[in-house]
């Protein structure tokens, strides 16, 4: 259990420093006023479609798309 | 009294001779759509077909020139977002240095690429510069892998580097390209790859008409490591004074995630600006030659339909000469 460097909760659960961020990010904008708030909810959107390859062959794609990081 | 002879007399020879423009609609068209041998050997090509031809070459000129503004107007909104995306990676280079150099054993090489084409050779560029990368880091006990972003790269880096692909990611432009979409990406790469450097290609944007292929490297944190022991920039790293009770490792491995997503988020945009701009120059360069074409076009239409008139006219003539004669 005990350990030399004192990992952060985060690290621990698996996140890398990127989601936590992106996280913190979403909180932040999530705390804006209403005409503010759309705008900037929209901005936050995904979408992508990724595949993984294994030995020169391609696994189903699948497609990323959330409206928001939660 | 002439011009009616010639009329009735331009009619009956309509199967054979161009037709005029009113007429056109009930002339047959398999007589005329190819090469004519005319009555005395003359060869031409049938106005019908130049007109045509005309009309289908103007509609591609008027496409190109608006897909050139499309694209000039694309490139204005997100060359700011690229300028102030340049921002985010610079202390980055001045604290961890880039090191292209660096002798790894696993090196990941991300290729940034467009989804739609017709934009020049920006792509073929950057998968060369992929390829030379993995030629120049194949060795005994050193491997080479490709993350693939966009199906252009994609076409042509799976017909012979099949093995050597990890992840291909398509459909990256569907939404305003944000920081957001690109962090995303950048952590599942992350998750997914094991590396100890990673190689960005992309095509820096410098200007309207300059689109230089760059590649930035950034190295994992356990090679941060063993860099800044042997001296050099990254030597100073320990220079600087950690807060906040995390260990140096920590912090390194905090600040290689972040460094790789802020280089991320600038590559992608820079190549969606050299994506834009070879787009203009290459839809500009393409309405200048339909239009070149189209004036080629009309002289071999005026040619052709001033040569079916003379024709014309020496037979009427020398069918009136016999007639008196």
């Amino acid at each position: 259990m005990a350990s030399n460097a004192a990992v952060p909760f985060w690290r621990t659960a698996g996140m890398t420093y990127i989601t936590y961020s992106n996280i913190c990010a979403n909180l932040v904008r999530n705390c804006l006023k209403e005409p503010y708030k759309t705008e900037a909810l929209s901005r936050e959107k995904v979408h992508f479609s990724i595949s993984k390859w294994t030995n020169g062959k391609p696994e189903k794609p699948t497609i990323r798309s959330d409206s928001s990081e939660e | 009294m002439a011009m009616a002879a010639l009329r009735r007399e331009g009619r009956r020879f309509a199967p054979l001779i161009s037709p005029r423009p009113i007429t056109a609609v009930r002339s047959s068209p398999p007589a005329l759509s190819h090469e004519d041998e005319g009555p005395i050997g003359v060869r031409y090509v049938s106005t019908q077909v130049v007109r045509n031809r005309m009309k289908s070459v103007k509609s591609i000129q008027k496409i190109t020139k608006a897909m050139k503004m499309v694209a000039a107007s694309k490139l204005r909104a997100i060359q700011t977002k690229a300028e102030n995306s340049r921002g985010l990676w610079q202390p980055f280079t001045a604290l961890l240095g880039d090191l292209p150099s660096v002798d790894v054993k696993k090196n990941v090489v991300v290729t940034i690429s467009s989804d739609k084409g017709l934009c020049g050779g920006i792509n073929s560029t950057s998968v060369k510069i992929s390829k030379g990368l993995h030629k120049l880091n194949s060795g005994p006990e050193k491997e080479t892998k490709y993350v693939i972003l966009g199906e252009k790269a994609k076409a042509q880096l799976v017909r012979d580097s099949k093995k050597d692909i990890e992840l291909i990611i398509t459909e990256l432009q569907k939404n305003p390209l944000s920081y957001t979409q690109v962090s995303v990406l950048a952590d599942e790469i992350l998750k997914n790859v094991e590396y100890d450097a990673l190689r960005i290609v992309f095509n820096k944007f410098h200007s309207v008409v300059s689109f230089v292929p760059t590649v930035s490297t950034v190295l994992s944190p356990e090679i941060v490591e063993r860099e800044a022991e042997s001296g050099g920039k990254l030597g100073d790293l320990d220079s600087y004074e950690i807060e906040g009770g995390e260990t140096k490792g920590e912090i390194l491995q905090n600040l290689s995630e972040f460094q790789f997503s802020c280089v991320m988020f600038n590559a992608v945009l820079e190549n969606a600006c050299s994506e834009q701009g070879a787009r203009m120059s290459a839809m500009d360069s393409s309405s200048r030659n339909a239009g070149d074409m189209l004036d080629r076009l009309t002289l071999t239409y005026n040619r052709t339909r001033q040569a079916s008139i003379t024709t014309e006219l020496i037979e009427i003539i020398s069918g009136a000469s016999a007639l008196e004669g």
